[in-house]
């Protein structure tokens, strides 16, 4: 339950390319903000300077209203590839993400987990007999077993069938609703953004910016079938084509509605 | 046409899933493993004994048999078994302990890569024989040049091993643990080392062959007792049986130290998820 923003944050790689210009975006305590755009938009770089993998170029990342530097322990991540340790147990891996636990803490969440994430007696396996989509399990097990404030996702669920991905983003849902962290999950599928996020931000590439953000409006638990779902889906993709069309003009001083200046 | 293929299919599935997917050595495969080196022990054996031939420079394999009877019984070979083992441990634990630290701390450092590794590089190019003289030397011509010779035959396989491991390490697993609050040294201990175990193991065992290797060359070069040392005495008294058992002594021993290796390493390595499942 932590505050994010992300304040007026370039990144230019060492060849001279610039993968982000200007980013300036804000996640409230417990909220779910979807990023979305097409690919080479910096959706993923953006992820990397939170998590503090790398370093931006300019401007500021705050978490509870501290700037940080480098990864932060309250900052927690799934990336798009389980990236489990082949060589611990899928209990130990769990328990790795909770490294400042004491040991019988630690070991508790481990079990309780293990269950929410239907792998009850799966604890002393190793990752190699594992499918893809409990591999990923673990790894959403892993993230969250420290109870961070911020959870960040790469397209965590990109490389699954549609319904391991259907019963992970409920998974996922359940497992917010109990620890409510604040999400910030990046993927290049609308429905799944629509689904899961309080708020969509859109990017658009070259270099990478906010393009805006939509507000689904919808309650949860949300229905993929219902009109109202329809028609987010729909703000949302035209949002995405509207960005790709304006690739070629300057960067907006702001976003369209405001909000993302609004500190 | 399909009803009669699918059997086919299914076993096809079957095998595929089987946990156990790298074929194990069966007593048929051990059987046709040894019908070329048996058949042709007999047809020797036979062609000395019919007076086809003398065996004196390739002594029959009943005589090989004698020979190493004798050794035993007199306690001779065990003497030098012994001996040559010492040195071999001794010499690998030094070689291998020196090779792994020095190999993690240039892996890990990049200042240490460009401080260290060009001059291990240069000192790898000399060929690890032409140490002997100075080795001798420095260190006399009893056990300490011996024992540093297999140290410096063992110590650059693994140092390589060690160093090109801890490069190839995956850059995601790194970012998991910096995600999830490890320090350097952490990293180093949780992920580095872990991930870097089978080409260790690997690079250990190619440093034991060579360790063999060098072991026999220092003994060539002057030993009272040792297996290398029976290969020589072999050669200046004329027995070519002795230097047949010295020759197969050494294949025993080198196949039983790199088996234990594999053994040792079996449960360290279990998590792995490769094609050949087990080294």
């Amino acid at each position: 339950m932590t505050h994010l923003a992300v304040q007026h944050v370039s990144k230019f790689y060492a060849n001279g390319t610039q993968a982000l210009a200007d980013v300036s975006l804000h996640a409230g305590e417990g909220e779910i903000l979807a990023v979305v755009g097409s690919s080479g938009c910096g959706k993923t770089t953006l992820l990397r300077l939170i998590a503090g993998l790398d370093q931006s170029s300019a401007g500021a990342i705050a978490v509870g209203g501290q700037v940080m530097h480098g990864t932060h322990p309250t900052i927690s991540a799934v990336f798009q590839e389980p990236r489990l340790l082949a060589w611990l147990t899928v209990a130990g891996n769990i328990g790795f993400g909770g490294r400042r636990l004491k040991p019988a803490e630690r070991d508790a969440r481990t079990e309780a987990l293990l269950g929410r994430i239907g792998l009850a007696g799966y604890g002393k396996r190793l990752p190699k007999d594992l499918s893809g989509g409990q591999q990923q399990r673990v790894s959403i097990a892993r993230a969250l077993i420290g109870h961070p404030g911020i959870l960040l996702l790469d397209e965590p669920f990109s490389a699954l069938d549609p319904f391991t991905r259907a019963s992970l983003h409920d998974l996922l849902l359940g497992l917010w609703q109990e620890l409510k962290p604040t999400v910030v999950i990046v993927t290049h599928d609308v429905e799944e953004a629509v689904f899961l996020a309080d708020r969509v931000v859109v990017m658009r590439p070259r270099p990478g910016r906010v393009s805006e953000t939509i507000t689904p409006r919808l309650s949860r638990p949300r229905d993929k079938l219902s009109p109202l779902f329809d028609a987010a889906k729909r703000r949302v993709m035209q949002a995405i084509d509207r960005s790709l069309s304006e690739e070629h003009r300057p960067p907006p001083r702001q976003a369209a509605d405001g909000s993302s200046l609004w500190w | 046409m399909s009803v009669a293929a699918a059997p086919t299919a299914e076993a096809g599935v079957a095998v595929a899933v089987s946990p156990h997917p790298a074929r194990r050595w069966r007593a048929w495969d051990w059987l046709l493993a040894l019908i070329l080196p048996v058949s042709l022990g007999i047809a020797w054996e036979w062609a000395v004994r019919a007076g086809h031939a003398s065996g004196r420079l390739m002594p029959p394999p009943l005589r090989l048999a004698e020979t190493a009877y004798a050794l035993i019984k007199s306690g001779e070979l065990q003497t030098h078994i012994a001996a040559t083992m010492t040195r071999v441990g001794l010499g690998f634990a030094f070689g291998a302990v020196a090779g792994t630290a020095m190999g993690t701390l240039t892996g890990a450092s990049g200042v240490m890569r460009r401080l260290l590794d060009p001059s291990l590089q240069a000192l790898r190019a000399i060929p690890s024989i032409a140490w002997v003289p100075l080795f001798i030397l420095w260190l006399g011509i009893f056990e300490t040049s011996k024992l540093a010779l297999v140290a410096l035959g063992v110590f650059f396989p693994v140092y390589l091993g060690v160093l090109s491991a801890i490069q190839d390490v995956d850059r995601k697993l790194m970012e998991v643990g910096r995600v999830f609050g490890l320090s350097p040294f952490g990293l180093v201990l949780r992920i580095i080392l872990p991930a870097i175990m089978p080409t260790w193991i690997a690079a250990l065992r190619s440093g034991l062959g060579l360790g063999f290797m060098f072991v026999l060359a220092a003994e060539l070069l002057g030993a009272s007792e040792g297996v290398g040392f029976l290969l020589l005495d072999g050669q200046q008294m004329g027995r070519a049986d002795s230097i047949l058992v010295a020759m197969i002594v050494f294949a025993i021993l080198g196949k039983i130290s790199d088996s234990v290796l594999v053994g040792l390493s079996r449960p360290i390595l279990r998590w792995q998820d490769t094609v050949r499942d087990r080294l």
